[in-house]
């Protein structure tokens, strides 16, 4: 066992070893072959036309399911999100001001207008669940700031009376707000905007035109996500049906394996990307910039196949490395995602470390400065060197590859202390 | 196989270059270094706690055939692994024709045909697929692939199914593959790890005559648990024990070194009432065993055979001699 010294690193020496090694493995390498027959037999094996098109009905699926959802935002009643129970209660209101009917919410109670002693028979009959009676002079009373008293009558034999009993206590809530932030309103100065001052709007939901892009971003890097069982097939397999033997004793690196078997992963997701971004074409989604964004988008995948293979070259087993790559891709999606939504209100240069902000952008078709790119392929670039670095030095080790294998501590503190194995 | 020695030497010569190699590794215990094919040199490899190579040394002569016999754990798996450089040692080094397993492993793995215990292949491949896969990784030049795969499909008689996926292949069938696969390059050394492990008779008989075929022409290691199998095919066995060459040379060579020339076992109707200690006060008597109703006595004189059977009187049901084997070496060497 061989350690760099301290000095080493500080002198960079480690960083020129590295650089010597990477040139020296790039110039020997031999991973086309394995690239080639990779690729082959996963196109022709069943299973993976299986995912492919459970793939393709996924994104069909969300298309319809996107279309509906803009169409929702679109129109006037919005979009929610709880089920409607509209059918479900009914409740009599003897209302002349209108302040309570108009919102009670119909997808949860069917409201009839009534008096009491209609609503008295209904409610015996069992044909409705409660009586609210609102004073006539409600909007008066609340004006004159006095007590709004509200009558509320219930059949307790109903089950049901809970649900109309907490939407009235719901939209009582919602008009007291509305006064009481009305009232607040009322002592503000008003006009406060000029010509140099911009006035900020809050609360207000997300425009429509970034929600779009964003969801096409999500969209289109689905596929990386998705072939995460394509890779950990292609690695863990090898250790799975015992054939990770006959090919380490093949005349080809460790490193031609691991870039060999994750090239053919890349390549997969370049055919995937392709054909749905022709699919968003056709299917009337407007993509601007459409090379560009199959480029950076492929340009993700690098990395995310990386960190991948080296996290299926240290799994025991399929279960295990299905477990891994679960939790893994949660951090991925979170990283993808988090800092591309972050831009839309920060703008700042460094959420541009994910390539889906610079996506998202150029779906938009904004002019993205070149430091904003030189960000996102530098970040790219270290991160896809790293994990290629960390599966290729498991792979040769044979405690990872055949057992017994070490804990994670163990393999971090090897890695970190540069421990040659 | 188009790289094979041509055998343009008379059999006087070649039996007087085997008779001479012979007599330098029993005698002399050591070849000479341009006889050497393989040299393993103090290798020691450990699993964790568990130590499986323990400075383990062992020379392996050019076109010879090597058997490694040992029990289960004895570390003749982790040997060819560290050969093939699938595994790396933690102390020692193998040099394969000069070439160093820590330097120069892509080399020395170009000049190996592996076949590991089970015949691991890729099930989603026709046989054909296979071997042009394996081909084209170790780099056999693309015009000659093909021609090259029809002849060892031919010669491992499985030219019929060529165009079949392996995964409707029987253990016998892809044990056959296995070692075209292992042949497609045509490598100088060849090594099987327990090549007729779990086949029925017929198939391990034709497997056995794969190995026969390509004895003298190619450096051979056979790993095996069959002692008939490394008696009746190896030049020299090595018998591995806790990590550890404990014995080596010609199957003749290790038979003479058990007690004895010959065995005698007699089975008896009541073994309770043979007198034991008149055995042993037997001039050529070494030594005897008891297993059920029979006795195995080890004599190193034949004089002596008809004073033995007297003493198991009338209790004797059947008499028989065997000459020592392979297996009786390993059980003498190893327990």
């Amino acid at each position: 066992m061989k350690y760099f010294s301290v000095s080493d690193v500080l002198e960079f020496k480690l960083i020129s070893n590295c650089t010597q090694q990477l040139l020296g493995q790039v110039k020997d390498m031999n991973f086309t072959t394995i690239t080639k027959w990779e690729f082959k037999g996963t196109l022709s094996s069943r299973k993976f036309l299986m995912i492919f098109l459970l793939q393709i009905s996924v994104l069909l699926l969300m298309i319809v399911v996107f279309n509906s959802f803009t169409a929702n935002l679109e129109s006037e009643n919005g979009i929610s999100l709880t089920p409607s129970l509209s059918g479900f209660a009914s409740m009599d209101v003897q209302d002349e001001s209108g302040l309570f009917i108009d919102r009670l919410n119909p997808e949860i109670l069917d409201v009839n207008r009534s008096n009491y002693n209609t609503s008295m028979k209904r409610m015996e009959a069992g044909k409705t669940t409660g009586f609210l009676m609102v004073p006539g002079d409600v909007v008066a009373s609340i004006n004159a700031m006095e007590p709004v008293n509200l009558n509320l009558y219930l059949d307790y034999s109903d089950p049901k009376s809970v649900v109309v009993l907490d939407e009235v206590n719901s939209t009582s809530k919602i008009i007291s707000t509305a006064i009481t932030a009305s009232w607040v309103n009322s002592l503000s100065p008003q006009n406060t905007s000029t010509q140099n001052f911009k006035q900020q709007s809050s609360g207000e939901s997300l425009p429509l035109q970034i929600i779009n892009k964003a969801m096409m971003a999500i969209i289109l890097f689905l596929p990386i996500l998705l072939f995460g069982n394509i890779i950990m097939d292609s690695v863990v397999g090898e250790k799975e049906r015992k054939t990770a033997e006959i090919l380490i004793a093949m005349p080809v690196s460790h490193a031609d394996i691991i870039i060999g078997k994750s090239l053919a992963s890349i390549l997969l997701i370049a055919l995937q990307v392709g054909i749905w971004i022709l699919i968003l074409l056709i299917t009337g989604f407007a993509i601007k910039n459409p090379l560009l964004v199959y480029a950076f988008i492929l340009m993700a995948s690098v990395p995310i196949v990386g960190i991948t293979t080296a996290l299926s070259v240290y799994a025991k087993n399929y279960k295990e490395a299905g477990i891994g790559i679960s939790i893994l891709y949660i951090g991925v999606a979170g990283f993808l995602a988090v800092p591309a939504l972050a831009y839309i209100s920060t703008r700042s240069t460094f959420a541009n470390i994910s390539p889906m902000t610079v996506v998202m952008r150029l779906f938009s078709g904004e002019v993205i400065p070149l430091t904003d790119y030189a960000v996102t392929v530098l970040f790219a670039f270290i991160f896809s060197f790293l994990s290629y670095w960390v599966a290729v030095k498991l792979s040769r080790r044979d405690d990872v590859v055949f057992g017994p294998r070490p804990g994670i501590l163990r393999l971090i503190w090897d890695l970190i202390s540069f421990k040659k194995v | 196989m188009s790289d094979l020695p041509s055998d343009s030497r008379s059999e006087n010569s070649d039996l007087k270059i085997i008779l001479l190699t012979q007599y330098k590794r029993e005698v002399e215990g050591k070849m000479a270094s341009e006889d050497v094919m393989i040299k393993i040199d103090s290798l020691t490899k450990s699993f964790g706690r568990i130590k499986a190579l323990n400075d383990l040394n062992l020379e392996i002569g050019r076109g010879e055939l090597l058997g490694i016999i040992g029990s289960n754990g004895a570390g003749k798996t982790t040997t060819i692994r560290i050969i093939c450089c699938i595994l790396k040692p933690d102390l020692g080094d193998v040099l394969v024709d000069g070439h160093s397993i820590q330097t120069d492993p892509i080399k020395i793995k170009s000049m190996i045909g592996y076949l590991p215990e089970e015949p691991n292949l890729y099930e989603r491949f026709k046989a054909r697929e296979l071997l042009r896969y394996f081909a084209e990784l170790y780099g056999v030049p693309k015009g000659e692939i093909e021609s090259r795969i029809d002849e060892l499909l031919e010669l491992v008689g499985m030219s019929d199914r060529a165009d079949d996926k392996i995964n409707t292949f029987s253990k016998g069938l892809r044990q056959r593959v296995g070692i075209a696969r292992a042949l497609i390059h045509d490598p100088p050394i060849i090594i099987f790890d327990e090549p007729t492990m779990g086949l029925d008779p017929a198939t391990a008989n034709t497997i056995r005559g794969f190995i026969r075929k390509l004895k003298g022409k190619k450096t051979i290691i056979l790993c095996t648990h069959y002692m008939d199998e490394a008696e009746s095919l190896c030049d020299r066995v090595a018998i591995v024990n806790k990590g550890q060459i404990i014995d080596i040379g010609t199957p003749e060579y290790l038979e003479s070194k058990v007690h004895g020339d010959i065995i005698l076992k007699v089975r008896v109707n009541n073994p309770q009432s043979i007198d034991t200690n008149k055995i042993k006060s037997i001039n050529s008597v070494d030594a005897f065993s008891i297993d059920g109703n029979e006795f195995s006595v080890s004599l190193n004189s034949r004089k002596d055979i008809s004073q033995i059977v007297d003493v198991f009187g009338e209790e004797v049901v059947s008499v028989n001699t065997k000459e020592p084997t392979l297996e009786d070496v390993f059980i003498n060497t190893v327990k």
